[in-house]
This record gives C-alpha cells, sequence and structure tokens, in this order.
C-alpha cells in the first residue's frame, strides 16, 4: 500500500509543497485584489473630526455599544511609544520630564515625543530588525553545511539607514529587488538587494554536488522558490508559493504566473556581490563588469565598436609592429639544483640534464641590468634532447609545473635581500586549471603548466609592481619552485628582462600564426578572438587599478565561481513542471507577475539578450504601481501590527481567501491611499499618525470583561491590548538598565558565543562559552550575528525567528523554556549584577536603590507593599538577586 | 541549586486552573504553556481534531542513524552484488546512474557476512550481533525512499516532511497534538550524539512554525570522562538553563526559593491590574513548572540508580558503547517519565564518525554498529522487561541509503533511491518485513514506504489522522505528510 506519487514519480524528482484541505474555486473578486478605494472617514455628529484613524475605529465601537477606554497614563504612553518607535524603554529623566511637561499641555508633549523618537538613530534599528524577520535574514547558510555568510551584515546595516532616512516606500522597494539597475548612481541600492539573497541557502546541492544531477536541479528551483516567495510574501502578502505543483486551491494565482515568477529570478544565484561605497568607482566598476559580461556573451555590438578597433591597433602596435625589445641578463649563474644539472647554452638559455629529480628549485644569479626594469620574461624552450622535445623534463610527456616564480635583489653591500614584487603574469598558453597566476599566488601547492602543448615554446611575462632602477652592484636572483612532483621541471628555459613602459603581456600561443598579418586579412572568427582577447585584458587591467571593492551577500548574476556555483551568463530556461515535478518540464515561460491584479500587465516582453536585471526591474515597477493594492495595502498593515501587536488582516503574509479578512477593510483602503499619496511613501509619517490616534494611546482594561462582552478578543480596538516584548526588546532593556548597552551603531554582526572549527563546514557555537561583558556583549540585538541552524537559546525561548521561514507575526508564547531562560540565563544574572553595581556606585540605602531599580525596569516608582518585600528580600540575599527578579517580573516583559 | 516550590496559596491542578480562565486573548498562550492539551479542544488556532481510532502508542523512541545508514551492508541482503562485485554497474539500457558527488564506481560487494535470523529469518550482516537475535520484535520497511541525496534537504525531509528548512519536525507534532504526560519534564527531548549535532544542527528538532514550547529540548551528553554533577545537569548530561551559572555566585538556593515566593507575588499584583489577559497567569504557571522541572531532572539522570545488570546491559561498562548507551538508558527513564517523544542521534554532521561512509565501508561501518548495536537491542529488551513495550513506538532510522556502486573503490554514496528502517513495540507487528528494492538495493522497486508513508503510520499509531493534525502557516494547512502519505497497514498488528 504505498502512495500513487511514490508509484509514478522517479525518485528525488517532485518539489511539491501543497495544502491539505479541499478547495473551492478561486475568487477573482475577493476583497485582496480589488482597486484601492478612498472611503472617506465616517463623521459623528457634533463631533469634530480629529485623527481618522478614530473615526474609522469609532464608527465600529459605538454602534457595538463598547464603552472607550480612556487615555492610558502619562508614563505608560511613553513606554509603550518607547518602545514601539526605537525598541527600548524610556530612561527615568525622560519619564519624569514627559510627565511634567503633559500637565501643562499633553498634546505638545506627546508631539514632541513622537518626534524625538523617530528622529533617533535607535529607530532605524528598531524596525529594521522588523524587516528583518519579514525577509528571514539571518548570516549563515542554513541546511547540512551552515557555512558563515561574512558579507551579509552590509544589508542589516542598508535597512537601519533606510528606515532613518525615511526612504519613501516606493524606493524602499525598487531597491530590494532591482536597485542595480534602477538606481546604479546609488552604491547601496546594490547592498539592498541582499533581501532577495537573506534566506538559506543548500550549500551541498548548489555547490558541492555533481552538476549534472537532478538534486542540483531541484535545488535551483527551490532556490528560486525562497527567493520569489520572499519577495511576494513580503511587499504583496500573497501566497504565491501555493502554486508551485497546480494552479492555487484558493486564490486566483495559477500555476503559470508562479513559474512566471521563477523566471525574473532566474539569472541569480545568491553570491558575495561587489559594490563600491564611492559612488563614482562603483558605477566605473559597474561599467566594466557589464562590459566583461557583454563580452563573455560575445556581444558583435562591442566586438566591432570603433573603440575596440582603436585598442586592437594599440595592441598590434605594443606586440607586433614595435614589439618591446627583451634584453638578456649579463654574465649568469645558477646555484646547482637536486640532482640535476644546467648548462648555460649559447642562446644565453640553460638546459637541465641528468637524473631527473621529484622536485627542484633552480636559482639563477645574474647582475641587475642598467637602467629601468619593467618586466622579466620566461621563455621555455624545446630541446632535441628533452622528452618530447620538452620544453619540460616530465618523462611522459614533456610537461612541467612551475609553483612559484620569485625574484629577489641583493643590495651590493650584502645586506638583507629585498622581494621584488611581481604582478600581473600572463602565458602564452595556459594549462586548464593550471595558470600562470598560479607561480604568484603564494601557494606551491599550485602550479603554471602546458599540457597538451607541449613540444613547443612557451613564454611567461611578469611585471614588475613598481619599475626600478637597482643600484650598480646588485645582484639578482631568480627563484623557480618546481615542487608538484613526478620530474615536472623545466628543461631549457631563458630569463630576459625589459624596461620598456607597459603593458607587458604575452600574446597568446593561438594568435602568433595570424596575429602580424593585416587586421583586415583575419577572419571574423580570429578577430572576434583577438578583440576579445585585447578587451578583456584591458579591462583585467582597468578592474585592477580600481581600489579593493566591498562585498555583500545579495542576490548576484556576476560573482567570483565558488566550486561549482557559477554565474549564468544568460537567465536559466524556467518551464511549468507539471505538478512540481522536475522530470515532467512543460513549456518554457518568460518572465512575469500575478494575472489577478487586473489593472497591471502580468507578463513582460524583455528583449533578447538583455541582461537578467531588466526582469528584475520589471517587477520592481510592478509592485510599486498605484495601480497594485496588494502593495499598499500589505505595508500599511504590516505597520499597524506592529503597533498594535496585530494587523488590520491579522495574516500580514496571506491576504488570499485562507487568509483572514480586515476588521475594517475601509480604514485599511484608506491608509494604504493615505500612504500613497498623501504621505508619499513615508513610513515616519505613517507611524505618526498612528501613534498620535486615540485609538493608539488608550489604556488597557483594568477590569474583567462580563460574559457577555461582544468583542473578546478586543478586534474593535476599544481598549489597548498588552503587548509581550520581543527577544531583542528584553535583552536590550536588560543592557540599558544595566548600564552595559553600547549604542555604536552598524558593522559585522557580534558573536556573542565561542567559535570553533566544526567536524565538517557547520562550525561548533557554544553560547554559554560566550563572555558577556566583553565588546561584543554589549551592542544593541539588531547587531547579534544570527546563526540559522545554531539560534541563540535565550533568544530562541523568547520567539526570536532563526531565519529559516518568513516571519510576519512572532510567536508570542509563554513556555517553561522561557521561564527557565529568564530566570537562569547567564545573561540574565550578570545583567542583575552590572545593575546591582550601578546603583551601588550611587549613594543611598538598599530602599533607595531597590526603588531606582524599580524605575529603571518597570518606569514608575515602586509601590509601599512590594518595595517592602524587595527591600527585605535585597537584604537576605543582596541587591543583585534583587534586579534578577525585576527582570523576571511580568511587568518587565509586558507593556501596556 | 533549589527552585523553590513554595507560594502563598495551594497550586491549583491543571484542570482547575484552566477552568478559572475565560476564552480570550491568552487562551492560546495557555494552552502552549500545558502542552496543547486537547482539554481546549482545538481553539489553540489548531486543525487537530480528536482521533478517530484509538492510539497504539503512548509515546516514541527514535533513534537516528545520522548520515545515510549502508542497507546493502546491514539489512538489505543482495546476492547480485556478490555475484557481480567488481564490475561494471549496469541496471539495464539506457538507465542513468548517477551519484550526487562522485562518479558511479564498480559494484561493490557488500564486505560482511549475511545470514538469517529468528523465525523470521530476516537477513542481518554480521556487524550487528545484538540486533540480529532480536529481528523476530521488528517491523522492517525494506524499501524507504527519500526525495534527494543530499544531506541537508534529506536530514529535513524525514525529520519534518518537507526538503527545506523551518518546518516542524515528528517530534514537535507529535508534542503539539498529544501533548506533555508530565508536568515535570518537556514532551520532546532530543540526545545528540556526544560529538556533536547532526546536519542541519537543531533544524532536525525545529518546532517550526509550531509555538516553540513543542520544539525539541536538548540534552546534552558529555564524554564519559566528564561525568558527574555541573550547571544545569547532573552524571554528565546538560540541560541548557536548568540552573543559574556557577559564574552568578550570588545565586542560591536560598534566593531562588525565597526569590520566586517575591516574584510570583509582583506578578499576581501585576495580573489582578490586568485581569483579561490570562498570558499573565500563564506566566506565573511557567515558573511553577520550571520549578518543578529543576527539581526531577536530576532524579531523571541519575543513571546510577539502575542495577548494575541494567547498566551492563546497555553496556555502560564499555567504552564502544558507554555513550549511546547512557543515552539509550535515559531514553527510557525520560519515556518511563512522561515523556513523549525522545530522539537519540547516532552520529554527528561531518564527514566521518556518523554513518556518512563515502571513503571506506568496512572501516567505517563497524565501529558505527559496534557502538549502537548493543545498547539499541537492551534498550528493547529493558523495555519488555518492564511492559513498556506495549505502548511505546521504537524507530530506527537514517536520513538515506546508499549506492551498490563504489565511490573511489571502497566507500558508498548516497542514495536516496531506497533505504531500511524499523520499527518494533506499540501496535507494531513484530517479524515482519514490508517492501522490496531492486536486486541492486539501488532503488524501491515493490510496496515502497515514503518517508511521507513512514509519518502518516507512525501518526497513526498514536491515534493521529496525519491528514487532519495540522496548522495554518503562511496561507496553508500544513501537514507533517504535505500533501501526501498513506499509512502502512503491513506493519500494524
Amino acid at each position: 500500500m504505498t502512495s500513487s506519487w511514490s508509484r509514478t514519480a522517479a525518485l528525488g524528482a517532485a518539489l511539491c509543497l501543497g495544502v491539505a484541505t479541499q478547495a473551492a474555486p478561486p475568487d477573482a473578486a475577493h476583497w485582496a485584489y480589488q482597486p484601492l478605494g478612498f472611503p472617506r472617514p465616517p463623521t459623528v455628529p457634533g463631533r469634530p473630526v480629529g485623527n481618522p484613524i478614530d473615526a474609522f475605529i469609532q464608527a465600529r465601537i459605538l454602534p457595538a455599544g463598547l464603552p472607550r477606554a480612556p487615555e492610558a497614563p502619562a508614563r505608560t504612553q511613553l513606554r509603550r511609544l518607547s518602545y514601539d518607535l526605537v525598541g527600548l524603554p524610556p530612561r527615568p529623566e525622560e519619564l519624569d520630564a514627559f510627565e511634567s511637561a503633559c500637565a501643562v499641555d499633553p498634546s505638545v508633549a506627546y508631539a514632541r515625543e513622537v518626534e524625538r523618537l523617530l528622529a533617533s538613530p535607535r529607530h532605524g534599528e528598531r524596525w529594521a530588525r522588523h524587516w528583518m524577520d519579514a525577509a528571514h535574514f539571518a548570516e549563515t547558510h542554513g541546511h547540512d553545511q551552515d557555512r558563515i555568510r561574512s558579507n551579509a551584515w552590509p544589508y542589516r546595516d542598508w535597512l537601519i539607514q533606510a528606515f532613518n532616512a525615511d526612504m519613501p516606500y516606493t524606493r524602499f522597494v525598487q531597491a530590494q529587488v532591482a536597485g542595480d539597475v534602477l538606481f546604479p548612481e546609488d552604491p547601496f541600492a546594490t547592498v539592498a538587494l541582499g533581501f532577495i539573497a537573506a534566506g538559506p541557502w543548500d550549500e551541498s546541492s548548489l555547490r558541492d554536488i555533481r552538476e549534472d544531477t537532478l538534486d542540483r536541479q531541484i535545488g535551483r528551483y527551490l532556490d528560486r522558490d525562497d527567493m520569489l516567495a520572499t519577495v511576494m510574501s513580503v511587499f504583496t502578502s500573497s501566497t504565491v508559493h501555493c502554486a508551485r505543483c497546480h494552479d492555487h486551491k484558493f486564490d486566483p494565482i495559477p500555476q503559470r504566473d508562479y513559474y512566471a515568477l521563477q523566471a525574473v529570478f532566474s539569472g541569480v544565484e545568491r553570491a558575495n556581490r561587489v559594490f563600491d561605497p564611492d559612488p563614482d568607482v562603483h558605477r566605473r566598476r559597474q561599467e566594466l563588469l557589464h562590459r566583461r559580461r557583454q563580452l563573455d556573451r560575445g556581444d558583435s555590438n562591442l566586438l566591432h565598436a570603433a573603440t575596440t578597433r582603436a585598442a586592437v591597433d594599440a595592441w598590434r602596435v605594443r606586440n607586433v609592429t614595435a614589439p618591446v625589445e627583451w634584453q638578456e641578463l649579463a654574465t649568469q649563474t645558477h646555484i646547482p639544483t637536486a640532482t640535476g644539472v644546467l648548462t648555460r647554452q649559447a642562446d644565453g638559455s640553460f638546459l637541465a640534464s641528468g637524473t631527473t629529480p621529484e622536485r627542484d628549485t633552480y636559482t639563477v644569479l645574474a647582475p641587475a641590468p642598467s637602467g629601468r626594469v619593467t618586466a622579466i620574461q620566461l621563455e621555455l624552450l624545446p630541446d632535441a634532447s628533452l622528452p618530447f622535445q620538452g620544453p619540460g623534463r616530465q618523462s611522459l610527456n614533456g610537461n612541467l609545473h612551475l609553483s612559484e616564480f620569485r625574484v629577489l635583489a641583493h643590495p651590493p653591500d650584502g645586506g638583507a635581500p629585498r622581494v621584488v614584487a611581481l604582478v600581473n603574469p600572463t602565458a602564452d598558453f595556459n594549462q586548464e586549471g593550471w595558470t600562470i597566476a598560479h607561480a604568484l599566488d603564494g601557494d606551491e601547492k599550485t602550479a603554471w603548466g602546458i599540457h597538451p602543448e607541449e613540444g613547443k615554446a612557451h613564454r611567461a611575462l611578469f611585471e614588475l609592481k613598481e619599475a626600478c632602477e637597482f643600484p650598480p652592484g646588485t645582484t639578482i636572483a631568480f627563484v623557480l619552485h618546481q615542487l608538484h612532483g613526478g620530474g615536472h621541471l623545466i628543461g631549457r628555459f631563458r630569463l630576459t628582462t625589459t624596461g620598456a613602459p607597459g603593458p607587458h603581456r604575452a600574446i597568446p600561443a593561438e594568435f602568433s600564426a595570424w596575429a602580424h598579418r593585416e587586421p583586415s586579412s583575419w577572419t571574423p572568427e580570429q578577430w572576434t578572438r583577438l578583440a576579445g582577447h585585447v578587451l578583456r585584458e584591458d579591462l583585467r587591467r582597468e578592474l585592477a587599478a580600481l581600489p579593493t571593492p566591498s562585498l555583500v551577500y545579495a542576490a548576484a548574476a556576476d560573482f567570483d565561481p565558488d566550486g561549482s556555483l557559477r554565474p549564468s551568463l544568460n537567465p536559466r530556461p524556467i518551464h511549468v513542471l507539471n505538478r512540481g515535478e522536475i522530470t515532467q518540464p512543460r513549456d518554457e515561460v518568460g518572465p512575469g507577475a500575478l494575472s489577478c491584479v487586473a489593472a497591471l500587465p502580468a507578463r513582460y516582453r524583455v528583449p533578447d539578450g538583455a541582461e537578467e536585471g531588466a526582469r528584475r526591474a520589471l517587477l520592481a515597477g510592478w509592485l510599486v504601481s498605484p495601480d497594485n493594492p496588494l502593495v499598499w495595502r500589505s505595508i500599511v498593515n504590516r505597520v499597524w501590527h506592529h503597533h498594535f501587536g496585530r494587523g488590520l488582516v491579522d495574516t500580514p503574509n496571506d491576504f488570499g481567501r485562507m487568509g483572514s479578512a480586515p476588521t475594517h477593510p475601509e480604514l485599511l483602503d484608506w491608509l494604504a491611499v493615505w500612504f500613497r499619496d498623501e504621505a508619499r511613501g513615508s513610513l515616519k509619517a505613517l507611524h505618526r499618525l498612528i501613534v498620535t490616534s486615540a485609538t493608539y494611546r488608550q489604556s488597557v482594561r483594568t477590569t474583567r470583561s462580563g460574559a457577555g462582552d461582544p468583542d473578546p478578543d478586543n478586534r474593535l480596538l476599544a481598549h489597548r491590548s498588552p503587548i509581550r516584548l520581543d527577544a531583542e526588546c528584553v535583552r536590550d532593556a536588560m543592557l540599558l538598565a544595566s548600564g552595559r548597552l553600547d549604542f555604536r551603531m552598524g558593522g559585522p554582526g557580534d558573536m556573542q558565543f565561542d567559535l570553533q572549527p566544526g567536524i565538517h563546514v557547520t562550525p561548533r557555537v557554544d553560547y554559554t562559552r560566550f563572555d558577556l561583558d566583553s565588546a561584543a556583549g554589549g551592542r544593541r540585538s539588531v547587531y547579534r550575528f544570527l546563526f540559522r541552524t545554531l539560534p541563540d537559546p535565550f533568544m530562541d525561548a523568547l520567539d526570536c525567528p532563526a531565519g529559516d521561514q518568513l516571519t510576519a507575526v512572532r510567536n508570542n508564547s509563554v513556555t517553561v523554556q522561557q521561564a527557565l531562560a529568564l530566570w537562569n540565563n547567564a545573561l540574565v544574572a550578570r545583567q542583575a549584577e552590572h545593575l546591582a553595581s550601578r546603583l551601588e556606585t550611587e549613594p543611598g540605602t538598599v530602599e533607595s536603590r531597590i526603588g531606582r531599580a524599580v524605575v529603571l525596569t518597570l518606569g514608575r516608582p515602586a509601590a509601599s507593599e512590594e518595595l517592602r518585600e524587595l527591600v527585605a528580600y535585597a537584604r537576605r540575599h543582596g541587591l543583585a538577586a534583587g534586579c534578577r527578579l525585576l527582570f523576571n517580573a511580568n511587568e518587565f516583559v509586558f507593556v501596556d | 541549586m533549589a527552585f523553590p516550590l513554595q507560594r502563598p496559596g495551594p497550586i491549583p491542578t491543571r484542570r482547575e486552573f484552566l477552568g478559572r480562565l475565560g476564552a480570550g486573548f491568552g487562551s492560546v498562550a495557555l494552552a502552549q504553556l500545558l502542552g496543547a492539551e486537547r482539554l481546549l479542544g482545538g481553539e489553540a488556532g489548531s486543525g487537530a481534531r480528536p482521533s478517530p481510532h484509538p492510539a497504539r502508542a503512548k509515546r516514541v523512541i527514535q533513534l537516528f542513524m545520522n548520515g545515510g545508514a549502508s542497507q546493502m551492508d546491514l539489512f538489505d541482503h543482495k546476492p547480485a552484488l556478490f555475484r557481480h562485485a567488481g564490475e561494471a554497474f549496469d541496471p539495464g539500457k539506457g538507465v542513468r546512474v548517477e551519484a550526487p558527488t562522485s562518479e558511479p564506481g564498480k559494484v561493490l560487494k557488500p564486505p560482511f557476512e549475511f545470514r538469517q535470523h529468528g523465525q523470521s529469518g530476516r537477513w542481518v550482516s554480521s556487524v550487528l550481533p545484538h540486533l540480529s537475535r532480536c529481528v523476530d520484535d521488528l517491523a522492517f520497511l525494506m524499501a524507504m525512499q527519500s526525495r534527494t541525496n543530499v544531506h541537508g534537504p534529506g536530514s529535513y525531509l524525514i525529520n519534518t516532511g518537507f526538503l527545506l528548512p523551518g518546518f516542524p519536525c515528528l517530534g514537535a507534532w507529535t508534542s503539539y497534538a498529544l501533548g506533555r504526560e508530565s508536568d515535570n519534564l518537556p514532551a520532546f527531548v532530543v540526545l545528540p550524539d556526544a560529538k556533536g549535532l547532526p546536519y542541519n544542527g537543531r533544524g532536525n528538532f525545529s518546532s517550526g512554525f509550531l509555538p516553540v514550547s513543542f520544539q525539541g529540548t536538548v540534552i546534552q551528553s558529555r564524554a564519559a570522562d566528564a561525568s558527574g554533577s555541573g550547571p544545569g545537569g547532573s552524571n554528565g548530561f546538560l540541560l541548557s538553563d536548568l540552573s543559574a551559572p556557577p559564574s552568578a555566585r550570588y545565586i542560591t538556593p536560598a534566593s531562588d526559593q525565597d526569590g520566586l515566593a517575591v516574584l510570583q507575588g509582583l506578578n499576581r499584583r501585576h495580573q489582578e491590574a490586568h485581569p483579561t489577559d490570562s498570558r499573565l497567569e500563564s506566566r506565573i504557571q511557567a515558573y511553577e513548572l520550571a520549578a518543578r522541572m529543576h527539581l526531577s531532572a536530576p532524579e531523571v539522570f541519575a543513571l546510577e540508580g539502575e542495577t548494575e545488570a541494567t547498566r551492563r546491559l546497555y553496556g555502560l561498562d564499555n567504552a564502544v558503547t558507554e555513550n549511546f548507551g547512557r543515552r539509550c538508558l535515559l531514553a527510557r527513564r525520560l519515556v518511563e517519565r512522561g515523556v513523549r517523544f525522545v530522539q537519540v542521534w547516532s552520529g554527528a554532521g561531518g564527514p566521518t564518525g556518523n554513518w556518512d561512509n563515502h571513503a571506506n565501508i568496512v572501516k567505517e561501518l563497524p565501529p558505527m554498529c559496534a557502538a549502537t548495536d548493543q545498547p539499541i537491542a537492551a534498550l528493547l529488551t529493558d523495555l519488555r522487561a518492564r511492559g513498556l513495550l506495549e505502548d511505546t513506538l521504537v524507530l530506527w532510522n537514517t536520513e538515506f541509503g546508499r549506492m551498490p556502486f563504489a565511490q573511489s573503490s571502497e566507500g558508498r554514496d548516497h542514495n536516496g533511491g531506497t533505504f531500511v528502517g524499523w520499527m518494533a513495540g506499540a501496535g507494531v507487528r513484530p517479524g515482519v518485513a514490508h517492501g522490496e528494492s531492486d536486486e541492486w538495493s539501488w532503488k524501491a522497486a515493490h510496496d515502497i514506504t515514503t518517508t511521507y508513508d513512514f509519518h502518516a503510520t507512525v501518526l497513526h499509531l498514536l491515534g493521529l489522522d496525519h491528514e487532519r493534525l495540522t496548522f495554518r502557516h503562511n496561507g496553508a494547512d500544513r501537514r507533517l505528510t504535505d500533501v501526501h502519505g498513506e499509512v502502512i497497514r503491513q506493519v500494524l498488528a
């Protein structure tokens, strides 16, 4: 008795992530896909229209016959506002000042606090963390090879900056989907692409296993699935990822839409991507990289451009019509080596003979040439005495391996030799995987080779990093390490130098037969090859001249290959997969978006040969269109969720039929349109509107509701519901109280664990062996290094997500693990000690210190009964023990 | 360091406590806290409904061989591998042969002798002498099938039902559905190899989008020479945050005891001012439960309380079997005390020291067998002797199998095409073997058990319908079995 799937499907072939229940037909008239209305706020006769939010909310409360809660006490309001806007409690002085100011003019005082908090750099830190949840950001790959991503953090910093600078939402969305294409002048728009790469990545499937396996293909589809699910869930609150195996069962999302979205991302991988903080350098490098990709694609416009012809002419002058002259070295000696014998030949070369040792190092000494030296040439020459005419001595083929080439200058006074730095190594031929660059890489395990082009002369050129004139009497030592083994030694070679200005590049052997002829006589194929070579050489030089770039782990189409993870020159073709099976591809689909948004085109025309970024740019345009109702409703609902603990739609990632309906649909639409048109996408304006509403400022209910409460879940918002602080707020508030909070911003994540190499890729991570008092222990929680499969157990117990699922709404659990963590974790125990020491440095009594501790943790003066109990307790067990209790109090972890 | 149980009044029973609370915002939190017992009848945001059939198993011990245990070197006897050893692997014309990390090599014959055992006549190789005496108690799934040949997705699939991270594992679903039997211990406990966590780290024990209270509570075991009491545990076992760190010298048993009383006083006064939020009451209860757990854990860990005969049975007197044996014995003590689901891991992630034997079967596989064989047989014997096998389900699993052909010359690459697992105990028909692989043990051929079928069967034994145990998340009613799965009735008693 087996499932039908297992009988029909090939091994490892299916991708289906379906849903479990029977469906009614999808409904195109569902609220979420309807164009945005702009309902007028309801009015109540005899009442002025205040904040429109209150008008919408009250219009529902009044008919329900619910009493409205009064405005919360001043201290409560400021504590709530402060946690919401900056993620930290107010300091006691701020509370006192606010309370006094409220006695004069509460609305002015409150407005002033709102502005102060919105302007605080702490604001971006608070809201970036919400966005990191949504994007399932973490700094390791997840899966079985949970490797550290050292360059993920710039995206976190970009978020903080974006929220602090109140970046308009349109740009915020565009940057994270296609910032590289849409804002080429802004280097940090490239950093924003960290959004697409924020989620987990299966290194085994996508880098390590064989390219030709089904597992690799499955890995790619699943990886793009995560990218598109991230973009669409976060920006449109739709569950398009449920349409992978079949049309969406509940929402009007056909399977083809899903694969059209796969096609949007089929040109990118997750990888370290270069950017340059200096906009000019950034633009220049991106131009060069773009040109390199054009070349890789064989772009004929580029190959036949006037600038290319000029470059080829210049190359011919340098290499063919007026080639550089190479000077032979004066009297040379050599240091005899291993068992071989080097004999000087009439042409100035050395010929090896005698027993061939496994490995060897040749050292040639010569007086430094007079005048400037800009480059060194190493010629390998065939010889009848060598196996297969050489030029190497390897007995089976005449190959050789030059592991390292080093040049040292011995000063005339006999002092210590100086290393002559060499750069830009080139050779006329490189054996695959054994390029000349290996002769300068400092790694003796890698080397230059010439197989299968043995039996011919070859040459390699090395430029001096800085041209130099050696003082007379200097001796130059040329050291040729040949350490690969197996007799891979040079048979015959000659060393020469030049002082001519560079660049000095070896002409590839393939050109030598015809490059001296006039270009007009070349075949088109020859032109393509030589022009490509020249342009590539120029590109390499120009790129090398730019400052070292920065890296961000982001969506990337152009990056350094890592194992078998290589950039794809063109977007990979995407097929609709029947039932989601990799073995059942159907028609190929082009890029597009959701067809259920009737006002916008759902398929994109991208010109042939366009860079993949064009696809992402089109999707970004679709997302931020004023006519896309999903996007505007989605963001105002997310912001509402974070201010009230629940969205107007309480499934912020699902506006489909399986999600919830909005409790206040008119308010949702009004907010969306207001945010789009009036606030012009200013999130700070949206915060301001919400937090200054009477609805936001009311108090929690302090009496038990009767049995007939028409709104036991408080969906109508007739009062506030308390909110349990999230993990970051709990930790940051403890550090603030203890005096340990360090406000340094940005940079690599703080590893709050002991890190040791693991057995394989995943390191060993021990949170209990972290020095809490070290510099990495004091910064705000948003800067913690986030390990996907090994999350911090303390934060985990407080429902901090590990970055493996998109988290629109955090769990808000109350568990035994959480009680154990707050009661016993070293972090809490240590902050309690710090708080106690801080209090003990100030003059006072146990009473005054406990009173101060209560203010610092709970934001209010201590009541007499609790003060008495806490003081008695602190007298018996110490002040630190008392502080530990306060960190465990319900009132500390809940906000009214 | 004692965690106090003193409080101003008598502790209400759970039922009294539930009765006190009205429905409302906090009921979800309360259900989570108490392990979502079905007393709340599905109010806890869950689609789970009462079971349509009685449960045969009340609890589960899953023994997990991390890395991909080689089926054809242990249980899946294939004469063809002996006959064609050293030949090119040729499963038929035009059939594509691929291996995930290597070029397919020649047919590799199992380097161990195979014999039939018990009345059921099951084939077991010579590296599992103890288990071969238990085969009449076991129901073998001889043709299990994965969807991948890669560790990360493979481990996720057999633990959580999905190839991707972020989904709840079998243990989490079980504790979510059935709650805890004990107030003093977590519902779901994981005992990783002393050498480290398996592939995917804690991702394999995650509660995914289910509340965090259903995730596996990890009890680390220290190496044999480091046993003894320490922070957060005893007897070489460590449960994080069970006790305050020794560095916090100001925390003493007395300060804990007095402190909880003061704290609960503070919390009660605060709660009186917030009568509508039952999470506050739940939190007060959570501290009481934490105190109970603190008290009961050392007793659970006290393996020295076992008889010498029992300790020898599990191989605690032998360095080879000592670590896995201690964890098997602890698993028995945990289920005896009401833990629902215990997962015992053999092997950490990484290239060696586990069941991922790429380099050399004859050198790498026997040590893994030697470390686990006697303890596993002991666990079965001990559970039976105590009558626990009646309602305890024992599972032996791995994420996938291995290839019939060689990697390099003496190892084997990953093979999701077919592999073996077995079940024993509650509700399981003993002495049967279900399914068959092809003549090479390359692909599952008849009566295939997908990971979904396996999960459906385990849930069935626990009295749960895998199609009805659901949780709404990001637009889908998620199941352990996704949209698949059929109960394998042939292995049911």
